[in-house]
């Protein structure tokens, strides 16, 4: 299955943050863990909707 | 209080009245694209907002723009004069060709050039600059993913909702309350690296002694001549820059304005109760690119965004690089 540019995009999101964390003072790592994980939450909401989407099409075509 | 203080103080004022005047754009621009307001309107609303800042942040970015980036024992009025004298230049030349780049981020260029070409670079704290430097990066991208998530939620919220005029009226009204929020972070955030110039300054000369905790503190009147100079500054503020911001990243509507304000002025607020003296023109960008993405990918013109990101990238070196070279009249003299 290929990806779509938005998950990339917010997969790409989530590693910037956790790629930052080494640099990020320790007070404020946690900030780069919720953002990872919200832009993660993303990338498997949009992931799961366009596997949804792909199995409803050829669904969708018998019906036609 | 001799006269190069008082004039110093004058130029750091100055430059948090162009602050105000070249950031006018970022507080107003979703609020004037989508029409909520007109343009006059809503720079006094902006201004405002700026001005009363005051009354709700406190001064802990003042306290890092005095006390983290740059070594306050190697300062003097003639390093702070040359880095304000960066910061004002790189602002004007970006005015002029319409980017909304970094005032904030210009500042600290300018301070860290001015500060090197005196010292070298055993002037800069590491640590400050660590922190402004990571937040650099994370302060769009949580705009960003705030304004996608904020978008996302109001799409599923409202999505069998089919009185559309009625629904639109109410997000014109929030837009109001976020463009408002929106203000009073950029008040807060920017309006307080102009009062760590102005503190510093002062005990630079003698004016003020650090507090028991090694910071500098800030006095009132500092304060509040920084919010009416910000204020003022958004009040006269300059039009170039609404263009890009409002209608050239992505296409905005109530609903979407009222998303990307919202997202901006939560991460805004983060960042200043916690110190970190962060863009408001990276963290609104940030916020708009994402409510476009909510649309596709394609919604958001990367073209423009990646003109604003190459500004944003010059701003510091270029900041740094002006000031450097306006102090070395200064060493000579020295």
């Amino acid at each position: 299955m290929r990806l779509g540019r938005r998950q990339v995009f917010f997969l790409g999101v989530s590693l910037a943050f956790l790629a930052l964390l080494p640099p990020t003072p320790p007070e404020f790592r946690w900030v780069n863990l919720a953002m990872a994980a919200l832009a993660g939450f993303w990338f498997v909401l949009l992931t799961i909707e366009q596997v949804a989407a792909r199995r409803a099409e050829p669904h969708e075509g018998d019906q036609a | 209080m001799s006269i190069a203080v008082i004039f110093i103080v004058a130029v750091a004022l100055a430059f948090d009245f162009f602050n105000g005047f070249h950031d006018a754009a970022n507080s107003i621009a979703t609020v004037v694209s989508t029409r909520v307001l007109t343009p006059r309107q809503a720079v006094a609303w902006a201004a405002f907002f700026n001005f009363v800042a005051f009354l709700i942040f406190g001064t802990h970015v003042a306290k890092t723009i005095a006390g983290d980036v740059v070594d306050s024992d190697l300062l003097t009025n003639a390093v702070i004069f040359s880095g304000l004298l960066g910061a004002i230049a790189w602002d004007v030349i970006t005015w002029l060709f319409g980017l909304p780049t970094s005032s904030s981020h210009a500042l600290v260029g300018g301070l860290a050039g001015a500060a090197v070409a005196k010292s070298g670079w055993v002037a800069l704290l590491a640590e400050g600059f660590q922190k402004i430097a990571v937040f650099i990066i994370m302060s769009p991208l949580i705009g960003l993913l705030l304004g996608f998530t904020i978008m996302t939620g109001l799409y599923w919220a409202f999505h069998g909702y089919h009185r559309v005029d009625r629904l639109n009226r109410a997000f014109r009204r929030g837009q109001l309350f976020s463009a408002a929020a929106f203000s009073l972070g950029h008040g807060g955030n920017d309006a307080q690296k102009t009062m760590g110039v102005i503190a510093v300054l002062l005990f630079v000369n003698g004016h003020l002694d650090k507090a028991p905790d090694g910071s500098i503190p800030i006095p009132l009147w500092i304060v509040l001549s920084a919010h009416t100079a910000i204020g003022l500054g958004t009040l006269f503020g300059g039009w170039r820059i609404v263009h890009t911001m409002g209608s050239r990243i992505t296409k905005l509507q109530p609903a979407s304005g009222m998303a990307a304000e919202t997202a901006a002025a939560a991460t805004l607020f983060f960042t200043t109760y916690s110190g970190i003296p962060v863009s408001t023109t990276h963290t609104i960008t940030g916020a708009i690119v994402g409510v476009g993405t909510t649309q596709r990918l394609s919604a958001v013109r990367w073209g423009v965004a990646g003109r604003v990101v190459a500004a944003w990238v010059l701003t510091i070196p270029g900041a740094f690089l002006i000031a450097y070279f306006a102090y070395l009249p200064f060493r000579g003299a020295a």
